[in-house]
């Protein structure tokens, strides 16, 4: 098999089972979750296989000229084949973990097509290299995000699902404004013709600014970050992808891919993205630490940890890139076993109010010691896969000379430590508050999902030289 | 061959109007099958070129038919949205002498609009214009109640306003030109002689024009008349008759009779940029579905002519491929209404709730055809606005570009207010089924089929019907 075939079977197979699975699911319910799971695997299991080459021989490209420059240009490198490996490896561990979260609702039928897509959606945007082309994936991730947020279908569920929707689509408007003017400053939407041109004529500043607000919007950053809080209504497995493996992820990627890969920021630029990202994890660590709904804890320590991959892949040097691919696997290894563990309490505890939750840890050990190990990932404690990046991302920091900031986020990191002990001490610990908080455990398939992403969190420390020393090459790379 | 396109329609009309017990039982099919042949002879013209055949029955007019791309895109969509409207109106009109005057003036609307996509003369181009406006004036008013006499008496009033300017711009170019012959205006525009008086003209037209198109702020017509209208007739009226009668023109005659200048672009860039703005702004504050609709076409109709005012070869081809667009999704979010209608009684937003599970066809196909209006990809909507957009950035018109673009935040925001009013959300108890009809379901698919088709497709679109679209400008 060609690498390729390969490129586009790790696409194609997401998006064209997206129209089977309605078939599928008119003949049998479980037929159609191992369906949506195989394709899901498949998709990881062919970027895995890719991985070793792509490292080795560098990137595979496919392109084909459109009319406009509305090209099919499609590359795996480094960054992409990473980042989709890691993607879909992370969302075949929640689909599995749906089947029993999700089996006892309505809309089942939509829910794995959405998912399908999504992911789809996402592994067709990372390896897309034409800005058109990226754009179509990026708002189709948004139309299954919404769908899936407003799941429940609950009046203010469909509302909330609806302000993300317009927040990202205003966003991405914003870009593709920016989109067309690189097209008009370049004459061309693919990124290898770009990232050539710019080396003779710098990007405007107004359209690095329009970019960069879609950007920001997709990723829930400061000033465009409430959608994700207000997201947490949605099924615990559905925020878990958006949080841990698509869609804020797509944020960060493409700032990566723009801003890293193509069209390197000037250090004005840097600067402004860092300061923005540090007042982001600043203030959302905060909301965290006050906030009673451990969904929105969650969903507000992820906003907060995002700053902390911006602020990586802005610093412009091998380390502190490195450190924010590498961070892209451990926070979403760490948040998915964080929002699934979540979800193992809402479910069974029929509440996500921390004041209302405690002493759950007897009745929930495994849950307990899940929750616990990735928070520790997300904490930065060693040995847990979440230290070596947050480390890599700070002294990355030091070493560009930005100290007051790394100051900054070395607060930041601090302030994850307390709200996930305050999150944790109030949900495990203690007393048990009221008869109906005496909950048991999820079931087996939940608790083996839950466990596998913790365990994966410590291992990705353990064993750090693996993931790192592709983390450093990819920066290599990237960089050059 | 090319007068069969009136002639045909005009036969049928005559047979349907004797009485014939079983013609007049078939009428539904006979102009079916007729408006059928018009799609595929628009559609297989690349294949078999017809309209290159000599034409003996043209001898009976006064004016000469012309053939063009442009042409070729205009006799498609009549054949489309005509036959989705007459379908529509056959599972929707009950009463038996209603149906068969529906069959009748949509037979009318449709030689109209035919003629005047074919003709190239303006006289000719307003006696049709007319015929078009006249018949669906008597459409609006079918079921005679308060509310639709109401609407067609706007309608009346106001076409007969334009009407008004156009015969005093006829007078004006009459006297520059001494013909009206497409061509002769056009060169009589290259003599600086009578700049004044051709400049008078086309501005008198363009009033008209904008009237009869319905963009803002002329526009006080449109909701009344669409929203009152049966449901077939506002597929008809929306999706196709207005814009023949009203965009099309405006396409045709700033696109390559009239010259274009600086001032008539500004004037249409801001008529454009209005419209968008606020027509979309007032669809968000509607109740009813029909009016919501009618206030989204004022809003798109407003990317066409911001697209005419850009005034470069891709810009209007963005604007044709925008009208086709347009006329696909809006049929379709028109056919919707008809069904939630039918199948509820209603289209007032505040009494349907949560009916994603009772009737998902059409919660899922309005759902296509929203995000193909808002311009979400990877609908057809999205391409065309994109190429408009592309064309106003290229042109230097980055303020219009950037509200034709942010605009669509707003078109996007009425649509999530509808699926979730109406389609995303807990079901009602109260509300029951009375059964939608399966023809209505058929046109449902078919039409999101097209548009997403369309758009998924957007190469072979683009290399068949947008490129040679180019080519006719200049």
């Amino acid at each position: 098999m060609t690498k390729e075939l390969t490129l586009f079977l790790i696409i194609l197979i997401p998006l064209t089972g997206v129209f089977i699975l309605p078939l599928i699911s008119r003949v049998s319910a479980s037929l159609r979750n191992w369906f949506s799971f195989a394709a899901i695997l498949l998709s990881a299991v062919f970027s895995f296989l890719l991985i070793p080459s792509i490292f080795k021989d560098g990137a595979v490209t496919v392109f084909k000229s459109l009319p406009f420059g509305f090209n099919l240009a499609l590359t795996a490198d480094s960054l992409a084949i990473f980042t989709a490996a890691v993607v879909s490896l992370i969302s075949a561990l929640i689909v599995l973990f749906s089947f029993d979260y999700i089996s006892h609702y309505k809309h089942q039928d939509e829910y794995y097509p959405m998912v399908v897509l999504f992911l789809g959606a996402m592994m067709g945007l990372v390896f897309s290299a034409n800005l058109i082309l990226l754009y179509i994936f990026w708002e189709i991730t948004a139309i299954t995000s919404w769908r899936l947020i407003g799941f429940f279908r609950e009046k203010e569920h469909v509302l909330r699902a609806d302000k993300a929707f317009l927040v990202t689509v205003f966003g991405s408007l914003l870009m593709l404004m920016g989109f067309l003017r690189i097209y008009q400053e370049t004459g061309s939407f693919d990124l290898f013709t770009i990232k050539e041109a710019v080396k003779l004529h710098p990007i405007s500043n107004l359209t690095i600014s329009l970019i960069l607000a879609g950007i920001l919007s997709k990723s829930a950053t400061l000033p465009f970050h409430t959608w994700l809080p207000d997201a947490g209504v949605a099924p615990s497995p559905v925020t878990a992808l958006l949080h841990a493996a698509v869609l804020v992820k797509i944020g960060v990627y493409v700032f990566a891919r723009i801003f890293v890969a193509t069209i390197p920021l000037n250090l004005p630029w840097q600067t402004i993205v860092a300061v923005i990202a540090g007042a982001s994890a600043l203030v959302s660590a905060g909301a965290a630490l006050v906030d009673t709904d451990l969904k929105r804890i969650i969903a507000y320590s992820t906003v907060s940890q995002i700053g902390f991959i911006f602020l990586g892949f802005s610093l412009g040097n091998e380390i502190g890139v490195a450190g924010g691919v590498l961070y892209i696997l451990m926070h979403g290894l760490a948040k998915a076993g964080l929002f699934l563990c979540a979800g193992i309490i809402e479910q069974n505890a029929k509440t996500k109010d921390v004041r209302h939750l405690g002493g759950l840890f007897s009745s929930m050990p495994i849950t307990g010691i899940s929750f616990l190990f990735c928070a520790f990932s997300v904490m930065a404690i060693p040995p847990f896969g979440g230290f070596f990046s947050k480390y890599m991302i700070i002294s990355g920091t030091f070493q560009a000379g930005h100290r007051i900031i790394a100051t900054v986020f070395l607060f930041g990191a601090f302030l994850t430590v307390l709200y996930l002990f305050r999150a944790f001490n109030l949900v495990f610990m203690g007393e048990k508050k009221s008869p109906s908080t005496v909950a048991g455990e999820g079931s087996r398939l939940m608790l083996a999902c839950v466990a596998a992403f913790a365990l994966l969190s410590l291992l990705g420390g353990i064993f750090i030289r693996f993931p790192s020393a592709l983390a450093l090459i990819t920066a290599q790379k990237m960089l050059l | 061959m090319l007068s069969l396109f009136i002639l045909a329609p005009l036969f049928l009309l005559f047979v349907l109007n004797l009485p014939l017990k079983p013609v007049n039982k078939a009428c539904f099919w006979l102009a079916g099958v007729l408006l059928s042949a018009q799609i595929l002879m628009a559609l297989g013209h690349a294949l078999c070129p017809w309209s290159l055949y000599p034409d003996k029955l043209g001898l009976f007019f006064v004016f000469n038919l012309v053939m063009d791309n442009l042409t070729l895109v205009m006799l498609l969509v009549i054949g489309i949205v005509s036959l989705v409207a007459l379908f529509v109106g056959k599972s929707t009109i009950i009463l038996e002498e209603q149906r068969f005057n529906f069959v009748s003036l949509v037979l009318a609307c449709v030689i109209g609009m035919n003629a005047v996509v074919l003709v190239r003369d303006i006289f000719s181009l307003y006696i049709f214009i007319e015929i078009t406006s006249i018949a669906s004036f008597v459409l609006i008013a079918l079921k005679k109640d308060k509310l639709a006499i109401e609407g067609t008496f706007k309608y009346l009033i106001m076409s007969a306003v334009a009407t008004v300017f156009m015969l005093c711009a006829m007078a004006f170019l009459l006297l520059a030109a001494g013909d009206l012959s497409f061509a002769a205006v056009h060169s009589a525009f290259y003599n600086p002689a009578n700049a004044g008086l051709l400049k008078c003209g086309a501005g008198l037209f363009l009033c008209g024009l904008l009237i009869k198109s319905g963009v803002a702020p002329f526009h006080g017509w449109v909701p009344d008349a669409y929203s009152s209208a049966p449901a077939g007739v506002s597929i008809l009226l929306a999706g196709i008759t207005t814009k023949v009668a009203g965009v099309y023109v405006l396409l045709r005659l700033f696109g390559s009779v009239f010259i274009l200048n600086a001032q008539f672009q500004n004037i249409l860039l801001f008529a454009g940029a209005f419209s968008i703005v606020m027509a979309a702004l007032a669809a968000l504050t509607q109740d009813d579905f029909k009016r919501m609709l009618a206030y989204s076409s004022i809003s798109q109709v407003g990317y066409i002519i911001l697209a005419l005012g850009c005034g470069t070869p891709l810009a209007f081809a963005g604007a044709i491929f925008h009208f086709f667009n347009h006329a696909i999704f809006k049929s379709l979010l028109f056919v919707n209404a008809a069904s939630l209608e039918k199948e509820f009684g209603s289209t007032n937003m505040n009494t349907l709730a949560g009916l994603g599970n009772k009737s998902p066809v059409t919660g899922f196909t309005s759902l296509i055809g929203a995000l193909s209006t808002a311009g979400i990809p990877p609908f057809s909507g999205f391409w065309s606005k994109l190429i408009i957009i592309l064309a106003l950035f290229s042109a230097g018109r980055f303020v219009y570009g950037g509200i034709a673009l942010l605009a669509s935040i707003l078109t996007l925001a009425y649509f999530l207010a509808f699926q979730r009013r109406v389609f995303f959300g807990k079901t009602e108890s109260t509300l029951s089924s009375a059964g939608t009809s399966w023809a209505l379901r058929f046109w449902e698919i078919a039409l999101a089929l097209i548009t997403a088709a369309s758009g998924a497709v957007f190469v072979l679109v683009h290399n068949n019907w947008v490129l040679p679209l180019k080519a006719i400008f200049w």
